[in-house]
């Protein structure tokens, strides 16, 4: 992605070492009308539609565990650290952050709640919504806040945590969090089934989401019309773990032909479609029984190359490749059908040639959408914070 | 129940105000004609009172835009009410105005299956919903004591809880979609049956904004498949400290049972005498927990449960054996707030939560707050994720600002250990003086933000969460003193 004025030496990086100092750097660049981007591991700028800006307020330097109580299971964590450091730390307390976003090798926790990246195991332990409980934030009016707290349940006010997540800093700029955390699962199972039709593989998911089997993620990878697959990852107590991949099996097996073993490397490679894609890459989410139809059209779509479904929460991501009309076509046609299902989509990756043509929400008819802009101007009344780069800015 | 010191807002009272909802609604709609029938109007499940200046039952959404719009016209405040059983006086018209009640808005809209959601109105009863999904094999997790007669919208404005949620998450978990009418009559539908939408997560702002964000007409929540089996497991110890001391090395242990649950000695005695759960009577206090899920390896799970409450000292262990069994046990529990009846005629409850390591020193410090003020405090609470709910017993109303006073030195403390002044019952008009002890003044701020975006006028449910100077006076005096 070319951002120009970025990439020039002209443009001031900085790089706060703590919460006031970045609310001093976002006081003073509000003062001067400055527009700030936010940046964490920089591994998702492809995201949205970013202008350029004046200044890039790195996060890096906010970071380092604040704070890990092992026995409350919770974490409290500078925004800049690395989602793979908190892993190994938690780990080594027997523990884990649920959480297995795309670019975990190098995303930090701010950028992966600005973003609200989740991956499979969302089905199971919930996403970053379902996660976090605390955050404390710098706004461009100088100001340091803090919103929930670090108990895991807590109903005193506004839960702004909320709000934050998904936000893509153009709220305020995320400078700790604290998380639920949990116990590291003692047993793994996994299972991979193959089918000829995609509604087989969705219906085979849906019979596992339907029982109390509660797998640790329910993902489909669809590479062509007629080849489809199912990966199942269960996780916990061994007779539980068992019992789950016995149901999935169960649930494949009538449609298409399952296979037990370790399924770690294949989630990995699904997981990380957002960072290989080329050409178009379309984010949507979907009521889960509208998944069928949807892919079922991504299928038969020109230039289509690959489907990839978290089946048990709705999240669906297509890669398409071809020339530039393919491109557009096929992301207005998938934005479209999104809505159509009874959910919504943005276009996450594009080539940068394309960004005139092809806009990351389409026509930008988000349901209350003048709400969001009026809590955008409540917390950011010049507008300085990574203009572009949400729908609401 | 005591009158509240309160300010009125301007804007349109007494007949005018009725007759111009009589015109607006229909008398069908309107309760205000005769003063004595806002009676039942003016309280809820928590001590504070207040008359509203009239009630309003609407039929549907339209209703209540129409409604939102006439009384932000008026400058006239507007409270939504469900069932009533809140326990922060959310549901009181602290400054005057007109109290909606959804009673009337309680149907299942849609029970869809195939996406494991339902489409229910603000009025339908918490449990309805859970039975009319049982054929389904589906169920809605949050599981509040009082879900036989709490609403789904009251759920919503408090993020209510329950013990289940231990494992499976609170309301805010279980919401996708929401249809609200703004305090200026505009209606909006935020997401839908998918999980995630695009822009900021209104519905995260909205769920647990008790009604100060605006009123909920329609709710899309998730459904969840309902456990194969559970193992239900009752633990009695010599003392509360060993009991709390459990709670932490399972949690400790790396197990996540669906809920784990304490109750002292003061407690289980009202429970008995009112619900004969099969308590021992005898135990300093009692521990209840619960695994679910597919019912391979539960009885292992309780096993372990079992032998880490033997460790710390249980005396009694007892595992349900029938779903007869299970249930008097979870009978005992959720009955225990109206079995408190037995012990005083009223009591006060507070619902600080608190780091769960830090469980056994701060019950001290309640037992010693107890002591200190002569007041009987029972504890019934949710262990495992460190919710407690002293619930601070009395019988006369003059007796009420100690009780008062027992109740934030108990909070005090809650906060002190790391935690927080509420985990499910809310700010409401109870704490929203205390705010203060819990968040900095930018961090009010930050949601006063939010509520400007929502409520510019400042009409949803006035006089909640945030402190207000008339009302909080006293208690800044007292904290600065």
């Amino acid at each position: 992605m070319s951002l120009d004025r970025n990439e020039t030496a002209t443009v001031e990086r900085l790089r706060p070492a703590d919460a006031r100092t970045c609310a001093d750097i976002l006081r003073r660049a509000g003062e001067a009308r400055q527009t700030v981007r936010v940046r964490g591991g920089g591994t998702k700028e492809y995201l949205g539609d970013p202008r350029p800006t004046d200044l890039v307020l790195e996060t890096t330097s906010l970071g380092g565990i604040v704070e890990h109580v092992p026995a409350d299971l919770t974490v409290t964590v500078g925004a800049g650290t690395r989602f793979r450091e908190l892993e190994d730390a938690l780990a080594r307390a027997g523990q884990m952050l649920a959480l297995d976003p795309p670019h975990a090798d190098a995303a930090t926790i701010g950028g992966i709640v600005a973003a609200n990246s989740s991956g499979f195991r969302r089905a199971r332990y919930g996403g970053v919504r379902d996660l976090l409980i605390g955050t404390r934030c710098a706004l461009v009016d100088g100001t340091v806040a803090s919103a929930g707290g670090r108990v895991v349940k807590n109903v005193a006010g506004y839960d702004v945590n909320k709000l934050l997540i998904g936000s893509f800093g153009t709220l305020a700029v995320i400078t700790e969090c604290t998380f639920k955390v949990t116990p590291l699962p003692v047993a793994t199972a996994g299972l991979r089934a193959r089918f000829r039709r995609a509604a087989d593989a969705y219906a085979a998911a849906d019979l596992v989401a339907r029982t109390p089997a509660r797998p640790a993620a329910l993902a489909i990878d669809g590479r062509a019309r007629d080849a489809w697959e199912l990966v199942v990852l269960a996780e916990g107590e061994p007779a539980a773990v068992d019992r789950a991949i016995a149901i999935a099996a169960d649930a494949a097996s009538a449609r298409g032909r399952a296979e037990r073993g370790d399924v770690t490397a294949a989630l990995t490679a699904l997981r990380e479609l957002p960072a290989s894609a080329d050409g178009v890459l379309v984010r949507a989410s979907l009521p889960p029984a509208a998944q069928t139809a949807f892919a079922e059209a991504a299928m038969r779509l020109e230039g289509f190359m690959r489907l990839v479904s978290d089946a048990a929460s709705g999240i669906v991501r297509v890669e398409v490749r071809g020339d530039d009309d393919v491109l557009v076509a096929a992301a207005d046609s998938l934005l479209a059908d999104a809505r159509v299902c009874g959910g919504s989509a943005r276009v996450e990756r594009r080539p940068d040639r394309l960004r005139a043509r092809v806009e990351a929400w389409g026509d930008g008819d988000v349901p209350g959408l003048f709400l969001m802009r009026r809590l955008k101007d409540a917390f950011d009344p010049n507008g300085i914070l990574e203009p572009g780069r949400s729908v609401v800015s | 129940m005591t009158a509240t010191e309160r300010t009125l807002r301007a804007g349109i009272r007494g007949r005018p105000l009725i007759d111009g909802l009589v015109r607006l609604l229909g008398p069908s709609k309107v309760i205000g004609e005769h003063p004595e029938d806002l009676l039942i109007y003016e309280y809820d499940g928590a001590v504070d009172t207040a008359t509203p200046d009239a009630v309003v039952l609407p039929d549907d959404t339209a209703d209540v835009a129409a409604l939102a719009r006439f009384c932000h016209e008026h400058g006239v405040p507007i409270v939504p009410r469900g069932a009533g059983t809140g326990l922060s006086g959310g549901a009181i018209p602290v400054e005057g105005g007109v109290v909606v009640s959804f009673a009337r808005m309680s149907r299942i809209l849609e029970m869809d299956v195939a996406n494991r959601r339902a489409v229910v109105q603000p009025g339908l009863i918490n449990l309805h919903l859970s039975t009319a999904a049982a054929p389904h094999n589906l169920h809605f997790v949050p599981d509040p004591s009082s879900q036989k007669a709490c609403t789904l919208g009251g759920n919503v404005a408090e993020n209510s809880g329950g013990p289940h949620t231990l494992a499976y998450g609170v309301t805010t978990n279980h919401v996708t979609g929401l249809e609200i009418v703004l305090s200026d009559g505009t209606i909006v539908r935020l997401g839908g049956k998918a999980e995630d939408g695009e822009g900021y997560d209104l519905i995260g702002a909205f769920v647990g904004s008790e009604g100060t964000l605006g009123l909920v007409t329609e709710i899309t929540v998730k459904l969840t498949p309902l456990p194969e089996d559970k193992r239900t497991i009752l633990a009695a110890f010599p003392t509360m400290d060993q009991a709390s001391a459990s709670v932490s090395a399972i949690i400790a242990s790396g197990l996540v049972p669906a809920a784990i649950e304490l109750m002292d000695q003061l407690a289980t005695q009202a429970v008995e005498a009112a619900v004969g759960a099969g308590y021992p009577l005898d135990a300093g206090g009692i521990l209840l927990c619960e695994v679910d899920g597919l019912r391979d390896g539960l009885d292992e799970l309780a096993s372990r449960i079992e032998a880490i409450c033997r460790e710390n000292g249980a005396t009694t262990l007892r595992r349900a054996q029938t779903v007869l069994e299970r249930e008097k046990l979870w009978a005992g529990r959720k009955g225990a707030f109206a079995a408190m009846g037995r012990l005083a005629p009223a009591y006060y409850v507070q619902d600080g939560v608190i780091p769960r390591t830090r469980l056994p020193d701060v019950l001290r410090t309640v037992s010693e707050v107890s002591k200190r003020h002569g007041l009987r405090i029972a504890n019934v609470f949710h262990a495992g994720d460190g919710n407690l709910h002293p619930l601070v017993l009395f019988s006369d109303m003059r007796e009420l600002e100690r009780v008062h006073e027992a109740g934030l030195e108990i909070l005090t403390a809650c906060v002190e250990a790391g935690g927080s002044l509420t985990g499910e019952h809310g700010v409401g008009m109870e704490k929203n003086c205390y705010m203060p002890l819990q968040f900095r003044a930018e961090d009010l701020a930050l949601m006063r933000r939010v509520k400007t975006a929502f409520d510019p006028a400042d009409l949803a449910n006035p006089g909640k969460i945030f402190p207000t100077p008339s009302r909080c006076r006293e208690f800044q005096l007292h904290a600065t003193r």
